[in-house]
């Protein structure tokens, strides 16, 4: 479903400048979609557009497929629907104190007291600041800011959510932990439009992507289809995601192969190996095209885990009856990831898990669990990159535990449940529940089965 | 950034009182310490008002000292004047300065260490509400106190832009500084006159985005201003009132007596 659309849309500034032209776009419901281009080629303009501040020259622009109107009770719906976040925190917030700020969006929308209240503190405690809700803006850091600017919106529950550069001037850690919050938010169904000239976040991150260059788009489609062209990048002035970069490279040389554009490290690094060929005797009536099941192997045949079941296609049979095929290994023996739920958090538990489930590696996601386990001190491994990193662990062998609340939940597991699907490199992964008990140790040898605990 | 009063308000303890409570022991300070005829009473007001400000306030005592020196410092060199050139009656202390006589008399001493202990109480008490209520917290009592709507929305935005320009104003004056704007007096002067101008031109543009910040999130040309309700309790309560007749009681006995 479509639900932000621009038809003919051209914008010039009062002094002649034009700032958008020609602009054609669809934004599906749900979606992820980065706006990609140098500074200057009209991203910010375009924003301001899509949420009625500037009314264009020519053309429209359609919310759920009805025109914008420009008097100012459809403004005012328009602007409850499409929240912008711009650059410049100092620029959004201008109430005395957090609270204050927040409430500002719900209050002109004419929500009671009680109402209000609700709306900012859900807001403040989604975005992990409700301990400072009495702090005057300029005693914040900015990554603080820029959650207290986000929450602003958030309190008005808008649809869409346009944040202009939302990483400009933030640290790593303030970084992940913003695209963290977006990813919640689209979680529970929000459509997030960001922009950006970070071509590696797009790409990781975007569902869609719009590249702009000189107030046109020139380029459009899934972050894959658009950062393969590398003249389109040229043209625009951007260069390749790293990641992409990095595979094309290796692909080159022969040592990977297989990848379809892989987005993250796990998925780069599952790419790392050259076709796998062998010569093998196969009985007669096997023809090309076949599928063999090898057994399992182990020692030198088993070259990415202890134990591996090998499935192999075959490829071409030679007249002698030894035939080239093509294996498949699946690690049989690799660790595992175990999501734990922190909206019912208790320290006790959380340590049996770590003990009863030889667990050498903690992550935490959301800032609500990174502040938990702080405060009891559970120490955590890795509080960026969560996902990824775990991925790269139990790879490697080892048993993980992700701390994480909400919707989180269900998006780690779904993104371990994708990778171990598409890859074919079994590990276990659950989420812990608590009415089964943990019985995590029994059942992680049958790795293919998803693990109830 | 902690150097200006309004940071040690917002992190004392006592923010989180009464704000009606607070101005109200301020308001009583200052009426007593004024009608008092004696130095006991504002002396005594004086002493409450630190040990609340630096013991339950957590102001820092340094801090808290180094403020009351400025006021002190005029305050004694006001009443060395007062105590030698007025006054009359029984004379305590005399002797020559150059060949002028200088004397001290009883009324003279007596008004000098009134005024004295009256200017100290009334700073005290000032000192008492700008260490623990900070503008924040003012705005409600503003509102409250029906002053117009459109004078305490302004004064929230002035606010909250004072630090923005300040920082900016900070950071324009590094840059300025690094490159030796400030290395002889000529080129303070029009660096100085370059900052200000800057200034001027980057508050205009940051009225433009604010106006565009508010309309993007609905503004309709009212901005609701939120209280905290904050019910005064028991102890706060017991404590204010025997302060309060302390005080009044130490004013009534102290009415016509001497010390000197």
């Amino acid at each position: 479903m479509i639900i932000l659309e621009t038809r003919g849309l051209k914008y010039a500034y009062p002094d002649g400048t034009v700032a958008v032209q020609d602009l054609n776009l669809e934004i599906k419901k749900g979606k992820k979609v980065a706006f990609v281009g140098q500074n200057g080629s009209g991203k910010s303009t375009l924003f301001l557009l899509l949420n009625g501040t500037l009314k264009p020259n020519q053309g429209e622009v359609l919310f759920h497929g009805v025109p914008f109107k420009y008097d100012s009770k459809s403004l005012r719906d328009i602007r409850k629907s499409v929240g912008i976040v711009f650059q410049n925190s100092d620029d959004q917030i201008f109430a005395p104190t957090v609270y204050q700020d927040v409430a500002f969006g719900p209050a002109n929308l004419g929500y009671s007291k009680e109402r209000v209240d609700t709306c900012v503190q859900q807001a403040l405690e989604y975005v992990g600041l409700s301990r400072l809700k009495d702090k005057p803006p300029h005693h914040l850091s900015g990554g603080q800011k820029k959650r207290v600017a986000i929450a602003g919106i958030m309190a008005m529950e808008p649809e869409v959510i346009i944040l202009d550069e939302p990483l400009s001037n933030l640290d790593p850690a303030g970084a992940d932990e913003i695209m963290e919050l977006l990813n919640e938010f689209n979680h529970f169904g929000s459509t997030i439009i960001i922009s950006t000239h970070d071509v590696d976040l797009a790409y990781r991150w975007s569902d869609y992507v719009f590249l702009l260059s000189n107030s046109k788009i020139i380029g459009q489609g899934t972050p894959a289809d658009v950062f393969k062209d590398t003249e389109l990048l040229k043209k625009t002035g951007l260069r390749q995601p790293t990641t992409l970069e990095i595979y094309n490279e290796i692909e080159r040389r022969g040592l990977a192969s297989g990848g379809n554009s892989p987005k993250t490290i796990p998925e780069l690094v599952n790419t790392l190996k050259p076709i796998d060929l062998m010569w093998v005797d196969v009985p007669p009536r096997v023809r090309e095209g076949d599928n063999l099941n090898l057994g399992v192997m182990y020692g030198q045949y088993a070259t990415q885990s202890p134990y591996e079941a090998i499935n192999a296609t075959v490829l071409h049979i030679h007249p002698d009856g030894r035939a080239i095929v093509e294996l498949k290994r699946k690690g049989i023996k690799a660790g595992g990831v175990l999501i734990y739920d922190t909206d019912n958090y208790s320290l006790p538990e959380i340590k049996q898990i770590l003990k009863e489930g030889e667990i050498v590696f903690v992550g935490a996601m959301g800032k609500k669990s990174k502040i938990l386990a702080e405060q009891d001190g559970v120490r955590l491994d890795v509080s960026s990159g969560v996902i990824d990193k775990t991925i790269l662990m139990a790879l490697c062998g080892k048993r993980c535990l992700i701390l994480t609340a909400g919707g989180m939940v269900d998006h780690a597991f779904k993104r371990i449940k994708e990778y171990v699907e598409t890859s074919g490199i079994e590990f276990t992964v659950g989420v812990v529940s608590r009415e089964e008990g943990c019985q995590w140790l029994e059942q992680t040898k049958d790795s293919s089965e998803t693990l109830k605990i | 950034m902690t150097n200006i009063l309004d940071d040690y308000a917002l992190m004392s303890p006592l923010r989180h009182r009464n704000n009606w409570l607070k101005l109200a022991i301020v308001l009583f300070g200052l009426l007593v310490g004024v009608s008092s005829t004696s130095p006991v009473p504002p002396l005594f007001i004086a002493l409450c008002m630190s040990f609340t400000t630096v013991a339950l306030g957590r102001a820092p005592l340094k801090l808290y000292l180094k403020l009351l020196l400025a006021p002190v410092g005029f305050a004694v060199v006001g009443i060395l004047i007062i105590a030698f050139f007025s006054g009359s009656g029984q004379e305590l202390l005399s002797f020559k300065l150059v060949g002028y006589p200088l004397s001290v008399r009883k009324d003279g001493l007596e008004l000098a260490l009134l005024v004295l202990a009256r200017s100290i109480s009334g700073m005290c008490c000032l000192y008492f509400l700008a260490l623990t209520t900070p503008m924040i917290e003012l705005f409600a009592v503003l509102k409250a106190s029906r002053f117009p709507e459109a004078f305490i929305e302004l004064s929230m935005l002035i606010y909250r832009y004072i630090f923005v320009f300040l920082d900016m104003a900070l950071s324009i004056r590094y840059a300025q500084t690094v490159r030796l704007g400030y290395s002889s007096f000529s080129r303070s002067l029009r660096s100085l006159g370059m900052l200000g101008s800057t200034l001027f031109v980057r508050s205009w543009e940051q009225g433009d985005k604010l106006f565009l910040a508010m309309n993007s999130r609905c503004y309709d040309g009212k901005m609701t201003l939120f209280e905290v309700k904050r019910p005064v309790g028991t102890s706060e309560l017991l404590l204010t009132s025997a302060y309060f007749l302390l005080t009044l009681a130490l004013l009534y006995l102290t009415k016509n007596a001497s010390i000197v």
